[in-house]
């Protein structure tokens, strides 16, 4: 796919050095930006983070007259990631690709400095919906008889990291839906959870859709229930949550923004060309290919809009789990 | 069958081709290195592959990985220096063969016995696949848990210096595994508040830091040290009469070797080694043994490249590495995307495929390099300390700080470095301190994950019968020596009365 090597990479930062020694006075006037934009993110190299970050630099030169380069800051659920941005001056040649995870950590005061009130959202990138599946043995069919049943069992739900964002969206759904509290099995990915949940030794999930899709195919994993405004394009049988009544949506969303302190004619610049670079066929194709939503990109007010509202939800539902560190 | 031809189809581009021969030659190149093994130098280009493509990334690190433990003999034989861990039980009988002035006849018959080996772990390979593939969705964390349980049993045997040092290691190693944020309650444990710590200590800072920066060390105290060498005529094809001599001795050393190594827990060194004490235990001349007996190199030679195809069944089929090299390729198909796991089998025969295939090709390539430029490879061991290990140290600080880009990485190497030099004074090898760190945190998350499964109730685990069957393995390679014992005694027993 379009990687860059890493000794280009190496070499664009080379070129980018002279830039950042220049005095800042006299900068205010240039056209921005005005020199290479960094773009960094918490996934190491080939992530899907990191991939969507790519996906969307293949046009963003055209689009800012500028490189961009992708920084990987591995480690800390992000806050390498925050740390690193933190440390570069606020003028908008630094911007994050960030998920919730990042939110999360920022939460949990992970992020030395940092809080969420310190991130700017400036495009959202991805959203991939969270769909409800079970597995073929289990004898559910719709949604509403697993609900149904759920009211009085308390279910094994497979998630990853206890206290992330997968567990966090099972949490809320059952608060919304109405149905007890399931029990958490916490796995290392959504591979894991594929395969326990055609196994039968958990008997349901939040997944995304594109994750288990040669099992849905072959019958073994069946989706019930869309966690998301509109039906999933691969899944076109399986009904929202809100067709049936239940006011719930959940996704992994991925976006850029930046710290605060950009100026905000700065903002504007970024908002539009990010969109104009991520509304080609060629990062729509990725997004489809990879199941997320049609309207994925979307601009500052929507996803910044969005953050508020997960960081609420997030404060909450971690006070109310216990886990606060 | 189709599914294979397409794979070897595959790797047939010119590109692919040629990768893999760059890995092979690299592979041999490093083996025969002493001190510089397979895994580090897999550990060092591992950052390398991300930017290839899956198949080519994996038909290169696995051509690294059959190379070197080919390369291994070369040193072995000629210099007494075992190149790679493996070839160890190859210098027994390799260097007095070549103080002899036979090192041609030597290295001749390690060649061969390498590619019959390693093809015929392969073959393995291909054949038990697909039956593999139906284990697909049995292995869940209860299965998983058992089979790390089986994989610890052996911490006590497999660094081959004393079973109490083997167990400090691993032990060292299953503590450093709970390091980072703990999967099953989101709290982080021995983190001490650097973020660098809290995914857990990375696997490739460890192993570069315990192979080749403590090799680094180790090298730097005998600077003065000459090492023997001796004049090598040429590497010629072993007689008839070796080939007759020998042909049992590869036998047991290749069915050896894939068995050992389709375990997760015992890599090449272990198969060489028992392979060796096999070969001599069914010979009709063992006292021949230890002064330049031929079968001597072709068992070993034959088990550590049939391990090779061997390891790579549990890596590639469970997820589990059998090998130090085989937990860099691990990771290498984790950062490719490719999941590892029974899945595979079903979702991408043809990656499989390929990637034998290319190990085949890998197997086939060091036999020509090794008998038609033996001489060449030898000159290695002339390069001057003084130039040779601070390159070694530069490639291996740009492979730790390469794929997460941070220096903390790179601390974690150097403390390694000083672990491992540590360990090589002390005799302890480092080969369980890698294997506990691979299967410590495995053996926590699958425990905990089964006891949620099974509502915390132990009993659970009652219900499982590939668990059980693990347990009962287990226990019975636990107690094996001790019922040898008494069945010896017993025979005794019955004989005097």
């Amino acid at each position: 796919m379009m990687k860059t090597s890493p000794a280009l990479r190496r070499r664009t930062l080379l070129l980018a050095t002279p830039a950042l020694a220049m005095p800042a006075i006299g900068r205010a006037q240039e056209t921005f930006p005005s020199r290479t934009i960094e773009v960094v993110t918490h996934a190491g190299v080939g992530g899907g983070t990191d991939i969507t970050a790519r996906m969307m630099m293949v046009h963003a030169p055209g689009e800012f007259k500028q490189e961009l380069v992708v920084v990987n800051r591995v480690g800390g659920s992000g806050a390498a990631a925050l740390a690193y941005a933190a440390s570069k001056p606020r003028d908008g040649h630094t911007i994050l690709l960030i998920t919730q995870t990042h939110l999360l950590t920022l939460l949990r005061g992970r992020a030395p400095g940092l809080t969420y009130e310190d991130i700017v959202g400036v495009a959202r990138a991805t959203e991939d919906p969270q769909v409800l599946m079970v597995g073929k043995g289990s004898p559910f069919r719709t949604a509403k008889d697993f609900l149904e049943a759920a009211k009085t069992t308390k279910f094994k739900f497979g998630t990853t990291q206890v206290g992330g964002v997968d567990h966090l969206a099972v949490y809320g759904f059952a608060k919304e839906a109405g149905i007890q509290q399931p029990t958490i099995v916490p796995f290392r990915g959504g591979g894991d959870i594929a395969i326990n949940l055609v196994s039968g030794n958990i008997d349901a999930a939040l997944v995304n859709p594109a994750e288990p899709e040669a099992q849905i195919k072959a019958g073994d994993i069946i989706p019930l229930l869309v966690l998301h405004e509109e039906r999933v394009p691969s899944i076109p049988d399986t009904p929202t949550a809100k067709e049936i009544g239940i006011n719930s949506t959940h996704a992994t969303v991925r976006g850029f923004a930046v710290l605060k302190g950009v100026p905000e004619d700065r903002l504007a610049i970024l908002e539009e060309k990010l969109i104009k670079a991520m509304s080609t066929p060629l990062y729509q194709n990725y997004l489809a290919s990879t199941g997320q939503a049609k309207g994925s990109v979307a601009g500052r007010r929507v996803w910044q809009a969005q953050l508020d509202a997960f960081y609420r939800t997030g404060r909450e539902a971690l006070a109310e789990l216990g886990i606060t560190r | 069958m189709i599914d294979f031809l397409a794979g070897a189809a595959s790797i047939m581009t010119p590109e692919l081709f040629g990768i893999v021969l760059l890995g092979t030659m690299l592979g041999v190149f490093v083996g025969a290195l002493p001190g510089l093994s397979g895994s580090t130098t897999a550990a060092l280009l591992l950052p390398l592959t991300v930017t290839m493509s899956p198949i080519a990334a994996i038909a290169f690190l696995g051509a690294i990985y059959c190379g070197a433990n080919y390369g291994g003999s070369i040193t072995a034989i000629l210099i007494n220096t075992p190149g790679d861990p493996s070839a160890s039980a190859t210098a027994l009988d390799g260097y007095p063969l070549a103080a002899r002035g036979e090192a041609g006849r030597a290295l001749g018959m390690a060649a061969v016995a390498s590619t019959l080996g390693g093809i015929f772990s392969v073959c393995v390979l291909v054949v038990a696949t697909p039956l593999l593939a139906r284990f697909a969705y049995n292995f869940g964390p209860p299965e998983y848990f058992a089979l790390a349980v089986f994989g610890l049993s052996m911490l006590g045997a497999v660094g081959g210096a004393g079973a109490l040092k083997s167990l400090i290691a691993g032990c060292l190693g299953v503590l450093l595994a709970t390091v980072g944020m703990d999967l099953t309650t989101g709290v982080e444990r021995f983190t001490f508040g650097i973020p660098d710590l809290s995914d857990g200590i990375g696997f490739v800072p460890v192993l570069t830091g315990l192979f080749a920066v403590a090799e680094l060390l180790d090298q730097s105290t005998r600077l003065d040290e000459r090492v023997e060498r001796h004049p090598l005529t040429a590497a010629k094809l072993p007689s008839r009469q070796d080939f007759r001599r020998s042909g049992k001795a590869i036998g047991i050393g290749a069915v050896m070797g894939t068995a050992i190594g389709v375990l997760p827990a015992l890599g090449a060194t272990t198969a060489a080694i028992l392979a060796y004490n096999e070969v001599r235990r069914v010979s009709k001349h063992p006292e021949e043994f230890g002064k330049g007996a031929i079968e001597g190199i072709a068992g070993p030679e034959a088990a550590n490249n049939g391990a090779v195809g061997g390891s790579m069944v549990p890596t590639l089929a469970l997820g589990i590495p059998g090998s130090g090299t085989t937990a860099i390729i691990l990771a290498g198909l984790l950062v490719q995307g490719v999941r590892p796991g029974p899945h595979l089998f079903n979702e991408q025969p043809e990656f499989l495929y390929a990637v034998f295939s290319s190990m085949l090709a890998a197997n086939l390539i060091f036999l020509c390099a090794g008998l038609f430029m033996a001489k060449l490879f030898a000159m290695i061991t002339l390069i001057p300390n003084a130039f040779l290990w601070p390159a070694v140290l530069f490639c291996s600080v740009i492979g730790a700080y390469a794929p997460n880009q941070a220096m903390g990485d790179v601390w974690t190497m150097l403390v390694f470095g000083v672990v491992g030099f540590f360990f090589r004074r002390h005799g302890i090898s480092p080969a369980p301190l890698v294997m506990g760190l691979v299967l410590g945190q495995l053996v926590e998350e699958s425990l905990k994950q089964s006891l949620i499964i099974f509502d915390q109730s132990w009993a659970g685990f009652l219900g499982r019968p590939i668990a059980l069957v693990l347990f009962a393995v287990t226990v019975a390679t636990l107690m094996a020596p001790v019922l040898l014992r008494a069945a010896r005694r017993l025979g005794a027993l019955r004989a005097s009365g």
